[in-house]
């Protein structure tokens, strides 16, 4: 499949903004199964002094600040990507999620080493005693893992309901969990916390939707804005996404912009203003499948 | 010598080591070691009386000086945290050599250990360090991997706690790679100490501490992506809310740099700037004394408002350089110095000099099991330093049972580690005889080239407890100077490097920060205020307590009428009918004045102005710090805390002397700076408000009797001498009024005021560029200009006749004018910076 992606995100403030920073993920990552062909960052106020790097995970991510006193800041990431079906793992082959858990803890391969960062905690995924046991139910001795990663995925989806002004983005997990309700940032960071504590590696993606569904398919939810989903470790299958919210495993639907261990580390606007008063926010995105 | 040392040495006769631990100054059968018996000597020749002389004297001298306190928030409840004692450690050159090699040969390991984390992690990669240490550990800012500091250094400040174990061996107890504090303590002991005992330092040739701080200003200044020559160098302090505020003061002045909060800085095109009154000035090198998560709400997440946004991008750039780089407490966690053995023969194939305290972290399987199987004899730790913020943990951890530490731990092992406890040496220290308690030392390196410079002397620390030190430290320890013995004649070195080229001579420093010139304002306006305050309550407190020739009982009245104005006592008390069914004015008066929980009387006015000094310490001179203190020890209620019109007397008396000495050693020492000019100008203000103040609440409405009335008015305001020099007894309004007002030779009257404020706003730094007057030289010249054209004779008649409403519109216009002023100073000078936000964040749908 091929996209061609619209993300723009719109500040307005009530009163100037003498200065801004800000860090941007917006840039879709290259991975064995996605090509970025083309991408553009345009930022108004204009702002040609960007910074682009690798971050520790081999993001892109861009710096940029604006020091002329400014009413608005527009950001808008334009990308063609093409996404190609990824070699389908067979559930049912996948090891054994001890034998995974293990290799975490004794590889010391480049691949597994970087798989390892994955399973501990970070600043929005903190673990507790309850998440361990709601996990274990779907990890039986000895099972396949992606068959307990895919049975846990339909159970947060039928356990927690969609609800997006339930919570903000600086919800913790284990408020999520109580209340059972969130988006789909919410059901990503459970399902990362599900997996760690069982010492699996999980990840977060932080990417987007096709906007219109195929003909006779239903429109996915989470399709007109960023989406995030998760991935998991699961050895010589390799990194394997799964979407909560949508009860899927992620394909060709599912564009990569980022990943990191949570939101924190690939959000893909953050900014420190001083001043502004006022301030309003409004995010569009699009995702339109271009000529194959 | 060889006799029964107990007679030889008189002062530690009395002294007892407890056993079975290893003694500073004892060896075997009590016998003095021999690197001290040339201090013990020197002392008793000193004699008994002579000695707790000088203490007493060095006590003083501390009180007066900086480290009394060491935050201003509640000044009684925070005692200097290490309290000084009399009897310096001391240790011998052989000894302090290997420490030193030790100490050297760690800092150097540290830094490869933190350059290999930050960088190619090798370290992971072959098994030396299990990764999940790295990667479980909240210090590990991804954010900073990949910075490539400049000359690669990570580490350019380091510390070690040292104790000597028993058997006479030296031990390191912990590491300090964020930014190790009490350094500033060790100076200001070794000051204090030295002065104390200048014979006995003299003869025991005692190794200096100046050549550490050259050597850390050297390696300073060579962090400067440009200036080489003469780099602008900021120290980042945490703020005066922080414990290590007056430390961080203390270091600025003494190293020579400015003290800058994260506030004072901003990031444009990548570049650090320091905001200043003239604009903003690039910043060359920062000396980091906060935590690194704290510094860019940016990148590292911090929350707490003390970061500078871009830090870490203008990092990145090379565009400044951090002493120590961003991320570097990332190693001073115990879960670390398990692993230290391992990583010296890894990383410099060396074994390590000085073993560290035996330590396990309980995130691995072995170091698990091993914890939980002693827990007896282990102290249980947080495995993950949270700098300045896991106190509360670590005294939870200390109060657990060994089965709720069990339980802890196991449910999440790897923030946990343990340490064996060691039963560190012991040291007299002085009170009122010699007492022993623990000791444990805090030693610096200082990176220097591809090496590091230790500081010969250190800070040691004492204590009662064998509790783990951080902790002990919250339940008062005491502290000393450490005297590192040079084998010979000891070389006298100043900081005040000769200059190898000619400087180019300067007459002013733009380098005022916004902050320190709002606060150096407000200082001179609350000084300027509790005078005016303890004038008008001298005056109130003699005629209460019937000490002066008063024949008339308006004035009381009149002067409760400014004190109510003034928020010192109640309104009611300004109402004469109102008066009667309050409480006797002579009960309420002292204890209003003292209460510091009523937010204008005149205690409170001391506290922020005591505050507001403590803050801009950096900035004054210590002589006038000084001043500060002596007032706000002085302007307490007498013996038990109640307080009478007899207090208030005495003390508003000493407080009036003390503020006009505060007011002298301005003008007589202050250079005519921006700071200067600032303090000027909040002084200047408030006088004429104060003035104002005074006319409007005695003179409108004109009181009948007016003899005793314009007296106390001139009393108040300080000018009864000169009216009485020159009209004798002859008491007239238009004379009274024109003191007050309008004669430019009396520095109390408002036009005087007027002058010197106009003179200061004319000076003010601004852009050449934009033609016409600022608003600040407009109001200023135009309340000038008001003063200056009235006929006060005329203004004085009209106002004898009855007719008050000239002068209260003059009044009214004055009071409205003043303000405007101040804000268009502080508009165009102080708030340079409105606090910052996070955009928004918009949750992933």
């Amino acid at each position: 499949m091929k996209y061609r992606i619209t993300h723009t995100t719109k500040y307005t403030y009530s009163e100037a903004v003498p200065v801004c920073h800000n860090l941007v993920h917006l840039k879709p990552r290259d991975t064995p199964a996605q090509t970025c062909e083309y991408y553009r960052l345009l930022i108004l106020p204009d702002q040609s002094k960007v910074s682009e790097r690798l971050d520790y995970f081999g993001n892109t991510a861009a710096y940029f600040a604006i020091d002329q006193a400014h009413h608005g800041l527009s950001v808008t990431a334009t990308s063609r990507v093409s996404v190609a079906v990824a070699k389908n793992a067979d559930t049912g082959t996948t090891l054994a999620w001890e034998e995974v858990q293990n290799r975490l803890r004794t590889d010391r391969s480049a691949e597994v080493l970087d798989a390892y960062q994955f399973v501990f905690d970070s600043p929005y995924v903190e673990r507790f005693e309850a998440l361990a046991d709601y996990v274990r139910p779907s990890f039986e001795a000895g099972r396949p893992i992606l068959e307990g990663v895919l049975e846990l995925t339909a159970r947060i989806h039928d356990d927690f309901k969609y609800d997006p002004r339930a919570t903000t983005v600086h919800t913790p997990i284990h408020e999520v969990f109580e209340q059972r309700h969130g988006v789909c940032q919410d059901f990503a960071h459970l399902q990362i916390g599900c997996l760690r504590s069982i010492g699996l590696a999980a990840r977060y993606v932080s990417g987007y939707l096709r906007t219109e569904p195929p003909e006779g398919k239903p429109r996915l939810v989470g399709a007109d804005a960023s989406h995030a989903w998760l991935e998991v470790y699961c050895g010589d299958a390799g990194w394997i996404g799964v979407d909560p919210t949508n009860n899927l495993r992620a394909a060709t639907d599912h564009i990569t912009l980022a990943w990191g261990r949570d939101y924190n580390d690939v959000c893909p606007i953050q900014g420190t203003i001083v001043g502004g008063g006022e301030r309003k926010m409004t995010v569009s995105v699009d995702v339109a499948p271009g000529e194959e | 010598m060889s006799l029964s040392p107990l007679s030889v040495n008189r002062v530690i006769e009395n002294y007892t080591p407890p056993s079975g631990v290893y003694d500073e100054f004892l060896e075997d059968e009590r016998r003095p070691r021999p690197h001290t018996q040339r201090f013990l000597e020197a002392i008793d020749k000193i004699g008994r009386d002579e000695f707790v002389h000088r203490w007493q004297q060095a006590r003083r001298t501390m009180q007066a000086n900086d480290f009394a306190y060491s935050g201003y928030v509640t000044p009684e409840d925070t005692p200097r945290p290490w309290e000084l004692d009399a009897i310096p450690l001391l240790l011998s050159p052989p000894e302090w050599k290997r420490v030193s090699a030790a100490l050297e040969q760690r800092a150097r390991l540290l830094n490869l250990t933190l350059r290999d984390l930050f960088g190619e992690q090798s370290l992971l990669k072959n098994g030396v360090l299990p990764p999940e240490l790295v990667f479980a550990h909240p210090g590990f800012l991804r954010p900073l991997h990949g910075q490539s500091p400049p000359q690669d250094c990570y580490l350019h400040f380091y510390a070690a706690d040292l104790a000597r174990a028993p058997d006479g061996d030296w031990w390191v107890l912990a590491d300090r790679t964020e930014a190790p504090s009490g350094l500033g303590y060790a100076l200001e002991n070794r000051v204090v100490t030295s002065r104390m005992l200048p014979d006995v330092f003299r003869k025991c040739q005692v190794e200096r501490l100046a050549p550490f701080f050259i050597a850390a200003n050297e390696t300073l200044r060579s962090l400067a992506p440009r200036h080489r020559e003469n780099p602008r160098v900021v120290l980042l302090s945490h703020g005066p809310t922080s414990p290590n505020f007056f430390e961080d003061a203390y270091l600025a002045r003494y190293l020579g740099y400015t003290l800058v909060e994260g506030g004072d800085l901003a990031v444009r095109q990548n570049q650090v700037m320091l905001k200043t009154l003239g604009g903003l000035l690039p910043v060359d090198v920062i000396l980091r004394r906060q935590n690194s998560s704290d510094c860019d709400p940016l990148e590292l997440g911090s929350k707490s408002g003390l970061g500078v946004a871009g830090l870490t991008q203008a990092v990145r750039c090379g565009n400044v350089g951090l002493a120590n780089p961003l991320g570097s407490g990332l190693i001073e966690s115990v879960a670390f110095m398990a692993f230290m053995p391992r990583l010296c023969q890894s990383l410099l194939g060396e074994e390590l000099l000085m073993p560290g305290v035996a330590s396990w972290w309980c995130g691995q399987p072995q170091g698990l099991a091993h914890v939980l199987k002693n827990l007896d004899q282990l102290i249980v730790q947080p495995a993950f330093r949270d700098r300045g913020k896991d106190g509360p943990t670590r005294e939870l951890l200390a109060s657990m049972s060994k089965d709720q530490l069990a339980e802890a731990i196991q449910a999440a092992p790897h923030k946990f580690a343990a340490q064996e406890r060691v039963v560190r040496s012991s040291v007299p220290i002085w009170n009122q005889q010699l007492r022993p308690a623990h000791l444990a030392l805090r030693a610096y390196a200082v990176a220097a080239g591809d090496s590091y410079s230790i500081m010969h002397g250190a800070l040691a620390r004492t204590s009662q407890s064998l509790d783990p030190l951080e902790i002990s430290i919250r339940r008062g320890e005491g502290s000393k100077d450490a005297w590192v013995l040079a084998e010979g004649p000891v070389e006298h070195v100043t900081l005040l490097a000769e200059q190898e080229h000619a400087i180019t001579l300067r007459r002013s420093s733009s380098e005022l920060p916004s902050r320190a010139a709002d606060n150096i304002f407000w200082l001179g306006r609350q000084m300027e205020r509790a005078e005016a305050v303890a004038r008008l309550l001298r005056s109130t407190a003699s005629r209460l307590t019937g000490e002066t020739r008063s024949t008339s009982d308006l004035e009381v009245p009149m002067l409760l009428r400014c004190l109510a104005d003034l928020g010192q006592i109640e309104p009611g008390y300004a109402i004469s009918d109102m008066r009667g069914q309050l409480p006797a004015i002579e009960q309420v008066l002292p204890a209003a004045v003292f209460d510091a929980t009523q937010p204008a009387s005149l205690r409170a006015i001391l506290d922020e102005l005591f505050r507001l000094g403590s803050i801009v310490r950096d900035r004054i001179s210590l002589d006038t710090w000084r001043i500060i203190h002596v007032i706000d020890e002085g302007f307490r209620p007498g013996f038990g805390g109640v307080a009478t019109l007899m207090d208030l007397l005495a003390t508003t008396d000493e407080l009036i002397t003390e503020l006009a000495a505060f007011s002298g050693i301005i003008v007589e020492s202050m250079t005519r700076t921006q700071a200067y000019r600032f303090m000027e100008l909040g002084r200047r203000i408030e006088r004429s408000l104060q003035i104002i103040g005074l006319v409007k609440n005695c003179f409108i409405p004109l009181p009948e009797t007016l003899g005793p009335v314009f007296e106390t008015v001139l009393e108040v305001a300080d000018s009864l001498m000169t009216y009485r020099s020159r009209y004798l007894a002859n008491m007239q309004l238009s004379a009274v009024l024109d003191l007050l007002l309008t004669d430019e030779t009396n520095p109390r009257s408002l036009v005087f005021q007027l002058v010197q404020l106009a003179e200061h706003v004319e000076q003010l730094p601004r852009q050449e560029t934009q033609p016409g007057y600022t608003t600040e030289q407009r109001v200023a010249m135009s309340l000038l200009n008001s003063v200056r054209l009235l006929e006060i004779q005329k203004v004085a008649e009209t106002h004898s006749l009855g007719d008050y409403e000239p002068l209260e519109r003059l009044a009214e216009n004055w009071e409205s004018q003043l303000p405007k002023l101040s804000e268009a100073i502080s508009h165009r000078y102080l708030v340079h910076s409105a606090p910052s936000h996070q955009l928004a964040d918009m949750s992933p749908q």
